[in-house]
């Protein structure tokens, strides 16, 4: 075999292995969406689950899986951007630096069951929360904010330098600077960070399972205190009940929901991203 | 002077927030030491090495420990050979646009929430594995490795092209000056300048792939017991973290059943921490 040929193969063989990886996406879309879409219609979203979820539908979980998402990136979303401008506009000790980002890390290399247990036995025994939704968002956001962080730290520190330069030599305060130069300009990174953090938390189950919500005879919290049904833990639920097929049409149902938000705050994130690339450098 | 004396609102905002992630990440790993540490000191080797879990009885580990080592070491013999493969095409067979096409589809990927792995797990793929193997079910170890394998496979598959990519140009330069081929080049320049960083990408899958619950919970099987033979990956198990998920709600909080599934988390988020670590030390030790 000549090298050429060699090179041939060699590539051949490379692309239909990509090709395959990428097609795994392509399968996973089409085994929930098939499956979920007969199962989805109008009266599925927008009205209740009875008979434990094998029947009805899930209004309540979707409700429940974004009040969580929101809730969570409320609380993660200051504590994020707060940190990473501390440590790029206060913080001048290197030692310190380092500690912050190991702290980031062993907070993302937590498993998170976890760091649901422990986030349920502090905010919801210590702090006397109990299971709830709220009890979840404190934990989910402990959960997000690596993630959130990660993205507002890198927007900020791919700042242009000559954007510190010019503020600095301006005589700008750094609470001048940061409200003029630094937010300003790495609000993409912000939004982003944003994005992918209601995706982690959307997605997200382990966390929740034991910490926030309920299964059945869940609406509308009428309080902090009390737990939500989400759509995770509603296919959880409906996952092991494999032999009845309603509820396995309706787990479908809900996956498909869940896909969907998460896909879509996920190609949102990708969109405020390239646009933040295109940013022309001046 | 007195101009950078006066009180900065911000500073004391942002150094507030800086405390509170500190204090998160440090409290809960004060939390896991405080909890599980005595265990584990006081019960020893027992714990980590004894075959039964009885709770309120006797708590041996070591089927965790084993599952959750099998499931990761098969999943990432499925899944590294597929990763790095489309790595090496996308960094250096593509072009620049369908590259980012094809990490585009593994960032996609990579956003699957379990639960949805977890579903597809116990319908399909299950049901797959105790076909084609002839099993009584199909919640095995087998399949627990194969989902994980789908889903550390965008980690392993970015990562790996990061650092394939960037290798610099001028050494792929020299090189294919010298006439080399594509491929040449690729094993002579491109890999082993990027050896560090593909072994830092197979280590935060690894450290991925040890923390999933909820998909593994659903088809490992929950059996906490070392096959025997131990390589049988037909039967069924119990990874660590699935563990935790199964157990973790009947004792919330008391005694001595919920120290011991701190220690296990403990030993867990030991296992994470310190390939995550190591991992991300190769991937940024090499880039610079």
């Amino acid at each position: 075999m000549t090298r050429i040929q060699k090179e041939k193969l060699f590539s051949g063989t490379l692309a239909f292995l990509t090709l395959f990886a990428c097609s795994i996406l392509a399968f996973i879309l089409f085994a929930v969406f098939s499956r979920g879409l007969s199962a989805l219609s109008w009266e599925f979203i927008s009205s209740e689950a009875t008979d434990f979820g094998s029947k009805g539908g899930i209004l309540y979980q979707i409700f429940g899986t974004l009040l969580l998402m929101f809730a969570s990136i409320s609380i993660c979303l200051p504590i994020a951007l707060g940190t990473a401008l501390y440590q790029t506009e206060y913080l001048k000790s290197s030692v310190w630096k380092k500690a912050f980002k190991i702290f980031m890390a062993s907070l993302n290399g937590m498993p998170t069951i976890v760091l649901g247990l422990a986030g349920y036995l502090f905010f919801g025994k210590f702090l006397g929360i109990g299971v709830s939704w709220l009890t979840g968002a404190l934990i989910l956001a402990a959960m997000i904010l690596p993630t959130a962080h990660a993205a507002i730290l890198e927007a900020i520190e791919t700042l242009p330098e000559h954007y510190q330069e010019t503020s600095i030599s301006l005589g700008l305060k750094p609470n001048q600077r940061i409200l003029a130069v630094v937010i300003p300009h790495s609000v993409y990174g912000i939004v982003t960070g944003a994005l992918l953090g209601l995706a982690r938390a959307g997605g997200e189950t382990a966390a929740i399972m034991f910490t926030a919500t309920a299964f059945s005879g869940v609406s509308i919290p009428q309080s902090i205190t009390e737990p939500v049904a989400t759509l995770q833990t509603h296919i959880l639920v409906l996952a092991q009940e494999a032999t009845n097929p309603t509820a396995l049409a309706n787990a479908w149902g809900a996956a498909s929901v869940l896909l969907g938000i998460v896909f879509f705050l996920i190609l949102g994130a990708k969109a405020v991203r390239s646009r933040l690339s295109w940013e022309p450098e001046q | 002077m007195s101009r950078f004396a006066e009180f900065d609102f911000f500073q004391w905002a942002t150094f507030v927030m800086a405390l509170l992630s500190m204090t998160l990440g440090a409290g809960i790993v004060a939390y896991l030491f405080w909890e599980g540490g005595p265990f584990i000191w006081n019960q020893g080797s027992q714990f980590l090495l004894g075959l039964d879990w009885f709770p309120g009885e006797e708590y041996g580990a070591a089927p965790m420990i084993f599952g959750s080592t099998a499931v990761t070491i098969l999943a990432l013999v499925f899944s590294t050979p597929l990763a790095l493969a489309s790595a090496i095409y996308t960094s250096e067979f593509l072009d620049p646009r369908r590259r980012l096409t094809v990490k585009g589809i593994m960032e996609i990927l990579a956003g699957v929430p379990g639960i949805v792995y977890g579903l597809l797990g116990v319908s399909l793929l299950s049901v797959w594995v105790r076909d084609v193997f002839n099993l009584i079910d199909g919640y095995t170890l087998l399949s627990a490795s194969f989902l994980l394998a789908i889903m550390i496979l965008p980690t392993i598959m970015t990562l790996s092209e990061d650092a394939i990519h960037s290798t610099p140009s001028e050494h792929r330069q020299a090189a294919s000056g010298l006439g080399l081929s594509k491929m040449e080049v690729l094993f002579s320049v491109a890999l082993p300048h990027a050896t560090p960083g593909i072994a830092g990408a197979i280590l935060l899958a690894i450290g991925r792939a040890m923390g999933e619950t909820i998909a593994v919970m659903l088809v490992i099987g929950g059996l906490d017991r070392i096959p025997e033979p131990w390589f049988d990956v037909f039967s069924s198990g119990q990874s660590i973290a699935s563990k935790l998920g199964r157990e973790a709600a009947e004792t919330l909080g008391f005694g001595e059943h919920w120290s011991a599934l701190m220690a296990l988390a403990l030993i867990l988020f030991f296992l994470v921490m310190f390939l995550t670590a190591f991992g991300n030390w190769l991937i940024k030790g090499f880039r610079k």
